[in-house]
């Protein structure tokens, strides 16, 4: 079993992270953006 | 019928991305509602996993891996065939858009690589007692994952150029050449491979068959609203790229 959830929390990790990377570097630009601007 | 829902969403995510692509700005609004199905897709796959699913005879509950494994392939190869796809679009049109549409392919590619290359050492340890071997198999995903990598360094070396977006273009479509290597890997190495067959020739009980199905189109989704996120990404870091060179 423990295997298992480490799978799975490995999976949750890496998509989770990914997803909070896009929208940090979304922010990131944006306010980039908006200081040009 | 599970067949044809993966085939179905294959065709109506890339069908989508490349709507959504031809005008990010405009239709980065629909990414929401593909966002939110995908998640709505996560608690059903966990549960037909948890529930549905039933304990493999042979490798008992270490076996449940295969249902989060076996997913991660699919965005794999979507991934990279979408990149190589942006980059014959690119090289067309040499509208910056397509590049766009290359990049995220090929990262989001990448991190579902990267997934299936982290969960495959965790149920190879318990199922098969050791972590990785080199078979030909697993040398050829990781070299897979190595070619992505590297467009990956060479568009962040060499980002927004003109001589950068073509060679990046032609390196994501010489890429895909790996992929039929991944996928015939086991026929090529003729049994001395840890993976025992591919799957889609496994013949698994339906149970089986039908949650692991479930799990390619839940992760064939949220490969898709990633893809979208990233485009819309490239396209306000090309907007910023543009500013600052027009601010000097």
């Amino acid at each position: 079993m423990p295997w298992v959830i480490a799978a799975y929390a490995v999976t949750g990790v890496v998509l989770v992270g990914y997803i909070l990377y896009l929208r940090a570097a979304r922010g990131a630009a944006l306010r980039d953006q908006q200081r040009r601007s | 019928m599970v067949p044809a829902a993966i085939t179905l969403s294959v065709v109506a995510a890339l069908a989508w991305l490349l709507w959504l692509a031809a005008d990010v700005p405009a239709r980065i609004g629909s990414a929401r509602w593909v966002g939110l199905a995908s998640l709505a897709l996560v608690p059903v796959w966990l549960l037909l996993v948890s529930y549905y699913a039933p304990i493999e005879a042979v490798q008992g509950i270490i076996q449940k891996i295969f249902y989060v494994h076996i997913p991660a392939i699919i965005p794999t190869y979507f991934g990279f065939v979408l990149s190589a796809l942006g980059g014959v679009l690119y090289l067309r049109s040499r509208e910056e858009r397509w590049d766009t549409l290359a990049a995220a392919g090929a990262e989001v590619g990448v991190v579902f690589c990267t997934l299936m290359l982290l969960v495959g050492p965790i149920w190879a340890k318990p199922a098969w007692g050791q972590w990785w071997a080199w078979d030909l198999r697993l040398t050829m995903t990781l070299i897979l994952w190595f070619i992505y990598v590297a467009y990956l360094f060479l568009r962040s070396f060499a980002f927004g150029s003109d001589t950068a977006r073509t060679y990046t273009a032609v390196y994501g479509i010489a890429g895909v050449g790996a992929i039929p290597f991944v996928y015939f890997a086991l026929d090529l190495a003729k049994g001395a491979a840890m993976h025992p067959v591919n799957p889609a020739r496994e013949g698994l009980p339906p149970e089986m068959g039908q949650t692991v199905g479930v799990g390619m189109i839940t992760f064939i989704w949220i490969f898709a609203w990633l893809v979208a996120k990233r485009c819309e990404l490239g396209t306000l870091q090309a907007r910023a790229l543009a500013s600052r060179l027009g601010a000097h």
